[in-house]
């Protein structure tokens, strides 16, 4: 499909710009290497390399599985924007240098996450690089007043008026780095780049300010204490690095379990087989086609998973598990409890909202103007879908399927939410 | 932690002693003899005055934005990182002057005893801090340091950090008086639960108040510093307690759900919530670790979520179960294993799940382990399932009372529980007060004659037919012998 093509060209696009940049960063900065005064930066260089690879082999996932190794990128922001003191930190190599530093540290420092089998995605490596590389070249190359740098303005300036440059430096880099990752998420996912942007700058948004203040924090406390100051000022951030760790752990967990209870009915012989993670997954697919906020699509997951949950405590189970073939009153008693059950939680509401209305036939909304949730009316279709469907491959009874919900358009489904299915379907088949 | 008296934790229930009070006041006058020896020793000089102003601000930012409870049990205090800074930045006296304020001025609905009280030790572990800081040969002035990694690492890092642990020291040992005063509790274990539990974290307060200090004075970034060293501890403390609310939320989730499996079985309303709550009771008696007794409390709560899969009709039988329905009922505790097992952190609550139902005599279900075989945690929650089960009315019989349900149990240890776990059961109870459950009659009249596999009297029954023996012939399991033994 030509969406498909089209849309893949932003992950090739980022990718070939990182490595164009790293290409041109190297010829850039292995022209000025003969320069002598290099060989004096060298231990500056070095202890930024070591410190950028470290970060790198101790990246970490945040929710919604985005990959960032804080410590590195702190690290190389620091470096970008190092100044130079009489402690034996030189400040003397350029913006390119950064940069081919950089990349080849984070090249370096992925080969360990390669050999335990951990996937490494290049766009997403090329894009942190990308905004490294917006730091590096504000800080040193870009002459911003009477054609000179930052870097040589600096030394007139008093501490704390550095510090806020440094800090607006990071976040302009930051947030070059938080649009090109919501382009490639937006191409990954098929959601609208609008939704991905506010996304990602929600996600993004804690760590990136704990990021642009320790890049700050290392580059001015190594004016009085040298080197020493990159390992000992990234220890902060360290602490925000086990912490979002654990969030995040926290969150899989989380989703883990939702994942396992929604088996329950399953194990239970309530329903079939996959059934629920089926839903879950065409679902979610559908969301991000709809342009769902994360936020709105985590309560969506939930609570496809969990929308048979209400069967536990039927007598005798449906045949099949099928709610779609059951009397509309058994239907919506099936929603009301398992909305119950939810409900006793106390902390998934929103989750109990969207169980309680997926039995209500859309008209209700167009004759009476009801508000029905967007996440209902998907695991309306969904479900009628796989209770019609299964996962048979078989190609006809998936059309028939489809026929079924068609006659139910407007009266019992959503028009857009079939047509976001069709779309959706269309999509897994290539 | 610079741990405080929080309102959850007033000093006094009630009517406050007069201790407290008498304790209160010597805190005080002991921290304003400290302020004035901290004086002594490095009077405050008009420049400080901004930074003084600057660190207050953030104090009283810091504690009256403080999270007293961050689940996981951990938590960073602003707090304490401000007032070590205080201690280099400006000596003793202003150290003193910033922990009095901090907690003088909180915006928090404390009583006036409680800030007073927070107030006062504070101030005092500022000074000491202070005090210690310069007998160590901390820098008193940072300026003249100059750069250098090892000068200000010796000159300032290694004094700040002899002074972190003389506050950590000093906040543990005056926390403890009051809450020996007010609670009880010996103050040499309280002081040490503290220092195992806080300890560490004042280490690495040491070294964040030494970065601090770097960035305000040799850097000379001032005052904006804070913002800088502050702005990733915020983030790790954000995260924190994010951590905090989806843990709570993990927990709940899977108690509600594991709640939802009762909708089957009406008998057994709020049955899983309440061994849990006797799962915990009695890993207080047990002495069991934190971690530990999270993983037997999750493994009371989901001990019969296998039920899930016995067909309804069967729970609900009205009449004389069949052999092949026993059959189908001692399946749960295997189905209830099938269940939980892809989730991770359950994983230590897997064993006692799969044996929840097997006996010390080995006839239990389903793998007819004997003894010391059986997993600990299956032995307690076994005791627990059954205890409720008695002090829960059925509709044959009223709800036991708490003494009658533990005679039963132990009449049964031995054969059937574990008498030291029985025994724990018995102390767990003199702590907690347990009601008996008295279902309304309305729901007993819908259940009619339900089985309840809970019952022990069941597990004798389950036994009878698993052994090739005729139920009954050991049925009531009253075997005076074994119980003869088991009796401590």
């Amino acid at each position: 499909m030509t969406t498909r093509a089209r849309r893949s060209k932003v992950e090739v696009a980022i990718g070939v710009l990182g490595a164009a940049l790293t290409l041109l960063a190297l010829v850039a900065a292995g022209a000025r290497f003969a320069d002598t005064a290099m060989f004096a930066a060298l231990p500056t260089i070095g202890v930024f390399f070591v410190a950028i690879v470290i970060g790198e082999i101790f990246r970490i996932t945040l929710p919604g599985s985005r990959r960032t190794a804080p410590l590195a990128t702190a690290a190389a922001l620091a470096f970008a924007m190092t100044v130079g003191s009489t402690q034996g930190v030189s400040a003397d190599f350029n913006g390119p240098l950064v940069i081919a530093v950089t990349a080849v540290a984070m090249a370096v420092g992925s080969i360990p996450n390669l050999i335990r089998r951990k996937r490494v995605r290049l766009p997403d490596l090329a894009n942190r690089l990308i905004g490294i590389a917006v730091a590096a070249l504000l800080f040193r190359e870009v002459p911003v007043w009477e054609g000179r740098t930052v870097l040589d303005l600096q030394t007139a300036w008093p501490a704390y008026n550095l510090a806020l440059v440094m800090l607006l430096i990071s976040a302009i880099a930051l947030t070059v780095e938080i649009f090109l990752m919501a382009s490639l998420r937006a191409a990954r996912s098929y959601a609208p780049l609008t939704r991905t942007i506010q996304d990602e700058f929600r996600a993004a948004l804690a760590l990136s300010a704990a990021l642009s203040a320790t890049g700050a924090l290392v580059a001015l406390a190594e004016r009085p204490l040298g080197l020493v100051a990159i390992p000992l000022f990234l220890f902060p951030l360290f602490l925000t690095q086990f912490a979002v760790r654990r969030q995040s752990a926290i969150r899989r967990t989380y989703r883990q379990t939702i994942r396992t209870l929604s088996r329950l009915t399953e194990l239970g012989g309530y329903t079939e087989e996959g059934h629920a993670s089926r839903v879950a997954a065409l679902s979610m697919s559908m969301g991000h086609e709809l342009g769902m906020s994360e936020r709105d699509m985590l309560d969506l997951e939930y609570a496809a998973l969990l929308h048979d949950i209400g069967q536990v405590s039927l007598t005798e189970p449906i045949p099949g598990g099928a709610t779609v073939l059951a009397a509309p009153a058994d239907q919506r008693r099936i929603a009301h409890d398992g909305a119950e059950i939810v409900r006793q939680t106390g902390v998934l509401d929103k989750v109990a909202v969207i169980l309680e209305a997926q039995t209500t036939p859309f008209r209700q909304v167009r004759e009476f103007g009801e508000n029905l949730p967007l996440s209902s009316r998907i695991i309306k279709v969904c479900n009628a879908y796989d209770d019609l469907a299964g996962d048979s491959p078989d190609s006809a009874k998936r059309d028939a399927a489809i026929e079924r919900i068609h006659l139910g358009l407007g009266y019992e489904y959503d028009p857009r939410v079939v047509n976001a299915l069709v779309r959706a379907l269309a999509r897994s088949d290539q | 932690m610079n741990e405080t008296v929080s309102k959850g934790r007033p000093p006094s229930a009630g009517v406050p002693p007069h201790g407290v009070a008498t304790y209160i006041a010597v805190v005080s006058l002991s921290a304003v003899g400290l302020a004035v020896l901290g004086w002594l020793m490095h009077p405050l000089k008009q420049d400080d005055i901004l930074a003084l102003v600057v660190l207050c601000v953030m104090g009283l930012l810091s504690s009256s934005s403080a999270e007293s409870n961050i689940g996981g049990r951990i938590g960073f205090s602003f707090t304490s990182i401000i007032l070590l800074s205080a201690v280099a930045i400006l000596g003793p006296f202003g150290a003193a002057v910033v922990g009095a304020v901090t907690y003088l001025l909180v915006v928090k609905t404390d009583r006036f005893q409680v800030r007073v009280f927070n107030s006062a030790m504070a101030s005092a572990i500022g000074a000491v801090g202070g005090i210690v800081y310069l007998l160590v040969g901390g820098a008193s002035d940072v300026t003249p340091v100059g750069g250098g990694a090892w000068p200000l690492l010796l000159g300032v890092g290694l004094p700040l950090m002899v002074a972190d642990v003389a506050q950590c020291l000093s906040n543990a040992v005056i926390l403890s008086g009051i809450v020996r005063l007010s609670q009880g509790t010996p103050i040499r274990r309280f002081v040490l639960s503290m220092l195992g539990t806080s300890g560490p974290i004042y280490i690495g307060y040491g070294v964040i108040g030494f970065l601090f200090v770097v960035l305000w004075i040799p850097a000379g970034v001032g005052p904006f510093s804070g913002v800088l060293i502050l702005a990733p501890l915020f983030t790790a403390r954000w995260a924190f307690v994010q951590y905090g609310d989806e843990q709570r939320a993990h927990t709940r989730t899977l108690s509600a759900l594991a709640a939802a499996v009762e909708t089957k079985d009406l008998y057994t309303r709020g049955h899983s919530e309440r061994v849990a709550l006797l799962c915990e009771l009695m890993a207080g008696s047990l002495a069991l670790s934190h971690q530990a007794t999270e993983v037997l409390r999750f493994a009371g709560m989901l001990h019969d979520i296998g039920k899930l899969a016995v067909p309804t009709r069967v729970l609900r039988r009205a009449d004389r179960l069949s052999g092949e329905d026993l059959g189908t009922i001692a399946t749960h505790p295997e189905r209830g294993v099938e269940m939980v097992r892809d989730i991770e952190f359950l994983e230590g609550s897997i064993e006692a799940i799969r044996h929840h139902h097997e006996r010390m005599d080995g006839r239990g279900y389903p793998a007819g382990l004997r003894g010391e075989e059986i997993p600990l945690f299956a032995r307690v929650v076994a005791v627990a399932d059954a205890f409720d089960s008695l002090t829960t009315s059925r509709s044959h019989r009223d709800a036991h009372a708490v003494a009658e349900a533990v005679a039963e149990l132990h009449r049964r240890a031995g054969a059937q529980f574990d008498p030291t776990i029985v025994a724990a059961l018995e102390r767990g109870l003199v702590r907690h007060l347990w009601e008996p459950t008295r279902l309304e009659p309305r729901l007993m009249a819908t259940t009619g004659r339900a089985f309840d596999h809970d019952d022990p009297a069941a597990s004798d029954l389950m036994a009878g037919l698993a052994s090739s023996e005729p139920a009954g012939s050991e049925s009531d399991g009253a075997d005076p012998l074994l119980a003869r033994e088991a009796a401590p």
